[in-house]
């Protein structure tokens, strides 16, 4: 059997209204006289699995599983992982400190730009922004404990 | 009368410095937004919903709105000098924009594409004027059964009108239904999938949800590219259309405009839709259908001008009803009801000077939008040399603070994240991620009046049928997906593919 890109892409719905299917139990359904809070989860849920379910019955008329390209898959990995690298520090080390090493990472390390163009970015941009933002706009942007 | 002194009131507001101000900016950006790929519309207006939190809903939702419109305009100038559609909605001007360029009437196909936008967008907007206020008042007779059908006939037209399958459309919306449920029960106070987290008590919010999919999401599956070479960067005096293409023009500008306007106003795609029929529209009605693919003016000028009558036409539903006919308009609702003002049909007698302000600065707005587009054209192609190696990072740097600065919340700033993760893969797997947002956004208002109708009928469902207006709707819903099913039967039987339209 060629596994297909419904198969996967409907299993894995039809296993995620499962999952919240069983994580719905504490939820009362209540009746059609007086609806309770898990009606409109439930019913929804149920529509997921039924759709997930079509979705794989109908799977032979999709591509093969295989032809699904991943060639843009490690940038993307990297660029997710830096990203929540930076979403973990940004109350710990504060908003200029995070977002000027964000910057510098991805150009630097990730894009590989030069030098200078990438400390001209990281450092002049994420200073711009504070300024706009915190002191103009006196907006609260975190301040982590170097107090920047 | 009554509606000339609305206007009237309308263009005091657009015409205050302020409000031009923003109106001017949201021009701006979404010139650039429309013209560098990679970045749609909805991810454009999505990083930069925070940052209007600090202004009042009028000023908000003309940015916005900019924004939205006004990538229409910009999306045409990367057709037509690079053949690359800036968004969805240029796809066709790609064709004959670019081979009239080839052709050395870059500068003409430009003008053509901008003047079309124009005069389209100024006549859907007068359109709007007079349509949104009576189908307002015709609403405010809706009780809860009828916005329940209402609801339900927006998602089911949004699913029919899909570039992609019924199902998978219709799956997207659930998965926004159920993500909308999230949070604490307002009817009865149970606290719903919020694995002990406090800040899902008030739900997920639209802009983690839309940032993650529309900015991150994008940013993940956007192959990075240097910036194109070849770049061509007409004159002022070359943009000048000759006699006879200002004639090739007219009559394809008036029935895009009428097009587009109607299919707008119908959920769904409406602006990338609303491009592929005036074009094959065009292409029938043509003496000379083989001139097109080859540079023909009726092909850049019909196109252009339904889908930015389609940006207008969405509105309607929008403003009058509450129905986000598709994702940016869901988005510019949520805009709305951060500010406390709830679109829908008391949002004219409620808060006139937003909703009066609102049509007048889009006048204001499209006169703009022809003034930036044609003299300065030579300043936007400046920015497509821009490597997307450096906008990138940027841009992920703007989602993560726009989001934060919602809430000051680093869980929402989480949820962008796995949000931008959900939509790479989704789009992998051939998922619009589109009708998730739409779902997210109505899921409280269908959850509310759903539960209502139920109540208030004692549990009979039938209230649905027996109200004319609730049954009207909810037969439309069935026939479209009757009319739906039937057609992907005959497509099997034909032995054409079934997933996918």
């Amino acid at each position: 059997m060629i596994w297909r890109r419904d198969h996967v892409a409907g299993g894995v719905m039809a296993a995620l209204a499962l999952a919240v299917l069983a994580m719905s139990g504490d939820l009362p359904f209540g009746t059609l006289a007086s609806p309770g809070a898990g009606m409109l989860p439930i019913l929804t849920t149920g529509l997921i699995l039924l759709f997930g379910v079509v979705l794989m019955l109908q799977a032979a008329h999709s591509p093969p599983l295989a032809e699904i390209t991943w060639s843009d898959l490690p940038h993307a990995t990297r660029v997710a992982a830096i990203t929540a690298a930076c979403i973990f520090a940004y109350e710990r080390l504060g908003f200029l400190i995070t977002t000027a090493t964000l910057l510098l990472v991805l150009i630097l390390i990730v894009e590989r730009r030069p030098m200078g163009a990438a400390l001209a970015i990281s450092i002049g941009v994420p200073a711009a922004a504070y300024l706009l933002l915190a002191k103009l706009m006196r907006s609260a942007l975190p301040i982590g404990i170097f107090g920047l | 009368m009554e509606t000339f002194d609305s206007l009237a009131l309308g263009f005091s507001v657009a015409f205050r410095p302020d409000v031009l101000f923003y109106a001017f900016l949201g021009c701006l950006v979404g010139t650039l937004v429309g013209m560098l790929p990679g970045i749609g519309p909805l991810a454009g207006i999505s990083i930069l919903l925070p940052a209007t939190f600090g202004l009042d809903a009028t000023k908000a939702v003309v940015l916005l709105a900019g924004i939205y419109y006004g990538s229409q305009y910009g999306g045409s100038t990367t057709s037509i000098l690079l053949r690359i559609p800036g968004e969805a909605s240029s796809v066709m001007t790609c064709i004959d924009g670019h081979a009239m360029a080839q052709r050395g009437r870059a500068g003409a196909a430009l003008a053509i594409a901008a003047v079309a936008s124009f005069i389209a967008g100024t006549l859907s907007v007068i359109a709007l004027t007079f349509v949104a206020p009576p189908l307002a008042r015709l609403a405010l007779r809706f009780g809860p059964p009828e916005y329940t059908a209402l609801l339900v006939m927006g998602l089911v037209f949004l699913a029919y009108m899909s570039t992609t399958s019924l199902v998978r459309t219709l799956l997207m919306a659930a998965i926004g239904l159920l993500l909308g449920c999230i949070g604490i029960d307002t009817m009865s106070g149970h606290f719903r999938y919020a694995f002990d987290l406090k800040e899902l008590g008030d739900g997920i919010g639209i802009v983690p949800v839309a940032v993650g999919l529309f900015g991150l999401g994008e940013i993940l599956s956007t192959v990075v590219k240097g910036a194109p070479s070849n770049v061509a960067s007409p004159r002022l005096s070359e943009l000048m259309p000759t006699r006879q293409e200002w004639k090739a023009a007219a009559l394809p500008i008036l029935r895009g405009s009428g097009l587009g306007f109607l299919v707008g106003i119908v959920p769904g795609s409406a602006h990338v839709i609303s491009s592929f029929l005036s074009y094959g529209l065009e292409r029938k009605l043509s003496r000379n259908p083989d001139e097109f693919g080859k540079g023909a003016v009726a092909g850049v000028a019909g196109p252009e001008a339904a889908n930015n009558a389609a940006s207008t036409g969405a509105f309607v539903p929008m403003l009058a009803l509450g129905l986000p006919t598709g994702p940016v308009t869901a988005v510019l609702m949520a805009a709305l009801l951060i500010h406390g003002v709830p679109a829908g049909p008391t949002l004219v007698t409620d808060h006139p000077t937003v909703f009066w302000g609102f049509i007048a600065s889009m006048y204001v707005g499209n006169v703009m939008l022809l003034v930036l587009n044609l003299p300065f054209v030579g300043l936007f192609v400046a920015v497509l040399r821009i490597p997307y190696v450096y906008l990138y990072p940027l841009i992920v740097m703007f989602c993560i603070l726009g989001v934060y600065e919602v809430s000051h919340s680093v869980v929402d700033v989480w949820i962008m994240l796995i949000m931008g993760v959900v939509g790479y893969l989704l789009r992998k797997f051939d998922f619009d991620p589109a009708p998730l947002v739409l779902g997210l956004v109505i899921a409280p208002t269908l959850e509310l009046s759903l539960r209502q109708s139920l109540v208030m009928s004692g549990g009979d469902w039938m209230i649905f049928f027996r109200r004319p207006i609730a049954a009207s709707l909810i037969l439309i819903s069935i026939g479209l997906l009757l009319f739906s099913a039937a057609g992907l039967i005959v497509k099997r039987r034909a032995g054409g593919p079934s997933v996918g339209r």
